[in-house]
């Protein structure tokens, strides 16, 4: 507690600083006057005796010096003498001072904001009660987790009583949502059971939020709680929604709440537009997320021994469902283990899916982190070569009784300063940075931007290990010099010292920059090999709609599917436009499974990809038809059943025959193939063609919903809303959801490749221009050293190219180090990159050769400007200085 | 060199003693400064000189740690004097000060008696 008093009393000195010099002054001066009088009063006359006095108390202003130190911090004292030392010696520099905190702040802040993005997404503690014991149920087969369990799992772990506080289940679907006279709506519903919002600890905004009454049987039309965002956007925040009546997939629910702006859920990645309970007759069958918090000091692994009996019981509880399936694929599904995973920064979703299963977060942390060491090498080179330049100044304050420390100190003042200051503007290159990053990574995700504590001290941390990463060891070897000799010898031969640590920062920056050009290039290449691949089909000009028929009965669906394609035909500026069950570009098709009969043989069967799609879609897509026909009016829903494959189908199965004529079925019946088209992309860009097989909507149970694809002569865009008019007049009640054209899809697809190049190749020319910079520091300070010697040749008779070849001798040597360092850690570094790439290796020999190129003539040319100022000296100049 | 003169007049005080010999002096009630630099002469005889400046930033030491107040008083028509007072804290202090130098003291005493 002394302690405490004593600085309590201490700041109260700081503040009073005026008074207490007063004070001490009123004082020392009373002293002096009570000593004079008494030296008066023995008989001294009235100088003489002031003077004595005087003597007898000793310096003034020593003792006034003396007192303020017990009153101030001496350390503060010195850290804002420093600081404001270092603010001088720095605004003299601007160049150095700028050319470091834009590298610093560029550094600094993707590093933070990679980790702001990934505290978000990894760390941030769900803002939930208990998150701490939140955990996630997860089945798991040999290869794969899966977080989708039978709801029956759910029913059997509600009995546990042992290990598990409460457990939820919640599951995530598209639902269509209609209220009042308004245009239907896709909306994206998660049905929660009663004890989802009771575990939480959440309450609703206005009204209530689903309670485990909403459940039972006979509760009446079920209940929904909208989130924020869709209760702004679609009722403009108005309170009277509460009790109104809505249709959900055309079931009737009331909306009996709203929850508040900032609830999501238990899965960051997940937005839903409203809550509801789980329909009374969900079977055992059905899908869930299933979670629950651990009783207070259970652990995971007991928790996992405890419930596993339950779970096994669950899986065998269904056993009725798994008769139809294939004895493999049920065994398969009996012997998967329950895994329980902690869940407290929210479900493994974005952990898995940035994380675990994927190499995109690991890539940009190395890429950053690449970025700030190349930084810092960059800045311990220059802040090298500034204290070779200051030489004569440390050695002037050391012989004049500096000691080594307060020097070391003030130096790394001077690099936390810059540092700092690096920092700061990086925290605001963070606040960007990382929406950007996210921009590029996920989509529709409600992801709570704010900075936080964490970030702060993240950024704060990385600041002054950076200071110290590049100030430390230039601010020993600058103050370890003897002063003596400093101010004696001339420069360089205390500059001489320096040279083989500055070689080999240089050597270090040029590289990692080697590895960042590498890396950009390889991105650069694989992006253009992307967007230059052959998809098969013709991208520009198409437009995509997902159309759903308000129709119940079967036949008016027909109708409409008809009457919709019929209308498009006719609309002016359409090209084409035709039905498919699955978009282009979509999920790829659907799998079925085909047999083909074999004279004299059992049939063969296979897993393909098929695609229900109506008249006219491969010309409206731009499929080449190669043999046959696509397609018609002719292909009835009573006619005989025919089908269209492609040619990997073709070859695949066919070999070199016709395929036209033959026949193939699955288990609804035989199928003729009438026609042959062109392999075309169906899924991602990515993907090589698979086996595809094609039948007529026609002959298709007739679904609610379809992609609309059309052709249009001019810009898609901007005909979509006369489309979208022209459909409400033969359905007004019609959902038309997710318009988008082809080249809009494929962009969204390729996000992350242009983020990597953008991102690499921001990167390494950043590198490249910090190593432009520091090798043109190296090669000036250099031919400064050696001003004298190239004199004393050029004297002697050598020539500019004799002079120039010397010193650039040197720059080569050092790129060439750089670049033998350089290529091995690129090589094993870019292995990495390997699952990201299409159309080229890591090792691509192209983008090594290019990059190294790259980086040679950028540093020779850097090198080469001071070295050419080397051929001008004049050699009685250089010679006189001696 | 005026303190060359005064050594030949009386010792300086011991090092690190005239903190002690402050607090002593103010158990006995509250002074001044000036008051304290002649008690301290007084009581010593005129053996111990305190170096008068010295007194000052003890004081303030000493201020700042607890061990005494310190307050104005008037002293004369136009003057004020600054008056320090010990507190228990320094009355503490001063007991373990002494009780730590007096074994000092005689434990130096016996090794450098004759024997």
């Amino acid at each position: 507690m002394e302690w405490l008093h004593q600085l309590h009393r201490r700041l109260s000195f700081l503040f009073r600083r005026d008074r207490l010099d007063h004070d001490l002054d009123e004082e020392m001066q009373f002293h002096l006057e009570m000593q004079a009088e008494e030296n008066q009063e023995s008989g001294m006359p009235a100088d003489e005796a002031r003077y004595a006095a005087r003597r007898r108390f000793g310096n003034a202003r020593l003792i006034r010096e003396t007192c303020r130190d017990f009153w101030n911090f001496p350390v503060l004292e010195f850290l804002w003498q420093d600081l404001r030392y270092s603010v001088r010696a720095l605004a003299k520099v601007r160049a150095f001072s700028t050319i470091a905190v834009v590298s610093l702040a560029l550094g600094i802040g993707a590093n933070t904001a990679l980790f702001s993005l990934m505290n978000i997404m990894l760390l941030r503690a769900l803002p939930v009660k208990n998150a701490q014991r939140l955990v996630e149920f997860v089945r798991a087969d040999g290869s794969s987790m899966m977080t989708n369990l039978p709801y029956s799992v759910f029913a059997y772990f509600r009995q546990d009583r042992a290990v598990l506080e409460d457990v939820f289940a919640v599951y995530g679907s598209d639902a269509v949502f209609r209220a009042g006279g308004a245009a239907p709506e896709k909306v994206y519903c998660h049905l929660v059971s009663g004890s989802f919002f009771p575990a939480l600890g959440v309450n609703a905004l206005i009204g209530r939020t689903v309670v485990p009454e909403d459940e039972r049987p006979g509760a009446g039309s079920r209940v929904a709680v909208l989130s924020y965002g869709f209760w702004a956007r679609r009722f403009g925040r108005d309170p009277s929604i509460i009790g109104a009546a809505a249709r959900v997939d055309g079931e009737l629910f009331t909306v009996v709440g709203v929850m508040p702006r900032e609830f999501f859920g238990v899965d960051r990645s997940e937005s839903p537009d409203l809550w509801a309970p789980f329909a009374v007759n969900t079977t055992p069958g059905d899908q869930a997320w299933v979670l629950g918090h651990l009783k207070a000091g259970v652990s995971v692994p007991q928790a996992r021994t405890a419930l596993d009996p339950l779970f096994r019981h669950a899986l065998e509880s269904l056993s009725s469902e798994l008769q139809k399936w294939p004895q493999r694929d049920r065994e398969a599904f009996l012997a998967q283990k329950l895994l329980v995973n902690r869940a407290s920064n929210g479900t493994a979703g974005l952990r898995w899916t940035y994380w675990e299963c994927s190499n995109t977060l690991k890539i940009l942390m190395s890429l950053t982190g690449l970025v700030l060491l190349v930084a810092c090498a960059n800045l311990a080179n220059l802040v090298m070569a500034r204290s070779v330049a200051r030489s004569r100044e440390i050695g002037i304050r050391l012989a004049i009784g500096a000691g080594r420390w307060r020097l070391v100190r003030q130096l790394l003042t001077e690099n936390l300063l810059l540092s700092l200051a690096g920092g700061a503007l990086g925290l605001l290159v963070a606040g960007w940075g990382h929406r950007l990053m996210l921009g590029f990574l996920v989509h529709t995700v409600a992801l709570d931007f704010r900075l936080d504590y964490r970030v702060l001290g993240f950024g704060l941390a990385l600041s002054i290990v950076t200071a110290l990463l590049f100030g430390l060891v230039p601010a020993l070897h600058a103050t370890c010099a003897d002063p003596a000799a400093v101010i004696h010898a001339e420069p360089p031969q205390r500059g001489a010292s320096n040279i083989p640590l500055a070689k080999a920062l240089l050597v270090t920056q040029v590289g990692l920059s080697l590895v960042l050009l590498v890396g950009a290039g390889l991105f650069a290449r694989s992006l253009r090999n992307l967007g230059a691949v052959d998809l098969g089909l013709a991208r520009e000009s198409l437009l995509l709609m997902n159309v759903h028929a308000s129709g119940d009965r079967l036949q008016q669906r027909q109708q409409f599917w008809v009457r919709l394609t019929e209308t498009m035909w006719g609309l002016p500026g359409v090209q084409g436009a035709a039905l498919a069950g699955d978009a282009v570009f979509g999920n790829g098709g659907w799998n079925k499974t085909i047999w083909f009969p074999r004279a004299g043989r059992p049939a063969e069967s296979a897993q393909i990809a098929y695609d229900p799609v109506g008249p006219g879609f491969f010309a409206t897509v731009g499929i080449p038809v190669l043999l046959g026909r696509e397609f018609g009016e002719q292909d009835r829903e009573n006619g005989p059943k025919v089908a269209v494959i492609n040619q990997s189908f073709a070859r695949r199965f066919f070999g070199n025959e016709s395929p036209i004529g033959k026949r193939v079925g699955d288990t609804v019946g035989q199928y003729e193939i009438v026609g042959l088209v062109g392999d075309a992309k169906y899924g991602t860009v990515r993907e090589q063609n698979e086996p595809m097989i094609f039948q007529p909507v026609s002959q298709e149970p007739v679904s609610a919903s379809y992609v609309l694809h059309v052709r249009t002569g001019s810009e898609p865009a901007r005909l979509a809303p006369s489309i979208v008019r022209q459909i409400r007049t033969i359905d007004r009640e019609c959902l038309i959801t997710d318009i988008r054209t082809l080249p809009e899809v494929i962009r969204s697809q390729l996000l992350q490749d242009r983020m990597f190049a953008t991102l690499a190749g921001f990167f390494a020319f950043l590198a490249l221009a910090l190593g432009c910079i520091g090798i043109y520091g190296v090669v000036a300070y250099r031919v400064a050293h050696r001003t004298a010697e190239v004199g004393v040749r050029m004297a002697l008779g050598a020539q500019c190219a004799d002079v120039l070849r010397l010193i650039m001798r040197e720059t080569v040597m050092l790129l060439l180090c750089g670049v033998l360092i350089g290529t091995p850690l690129a090589i094993a570094a870019t292995r990495l990159l390997k699952s990201l790439l299409f159309g080229l290796e890591p090792q691509d020999p192209v983008t090594i050769t290019g990059a190294t190129v790259t980086l040679i003539a950028t540093g020779v040319l850097a090198g080469f400007l001071p070295a050419r100022r080397a051929t001008h000296i004049d050699p009685v100049a250089a010679l006189r200085c001696e | 060199m005026h303190s060359l003169a005064m050594q030949s007049l009386a010792a300086d005080v011991l090092p690190g003693t005239l903190q002690m010999l402050i607090l002593q002096t103010l158990s006995r009630g509250p002074l001044h400064g000036y008051a304290i630099a002649q008690q301290i002469k007084l009581t010593s005889q005129d053996e111990l000189q305190v170096e008068e400046g010295s007194l000052y930033p003890a004081l303030q030491r000493i201020l700042l740690k607890g061990w005494v107040t310190a307050e104005w008083v008037q002293a004369g028509p136009k003057r004020r004097a600054r008056v320090y007072r010990l507190t228990p804290a320094g009355r503490k202090q001063l007991a373990e000060e002494v009780s730590a130098f007096t074994r000092v003291m005689q434990a130096t005493f016996r090794v450098i008696q004759p024997v």
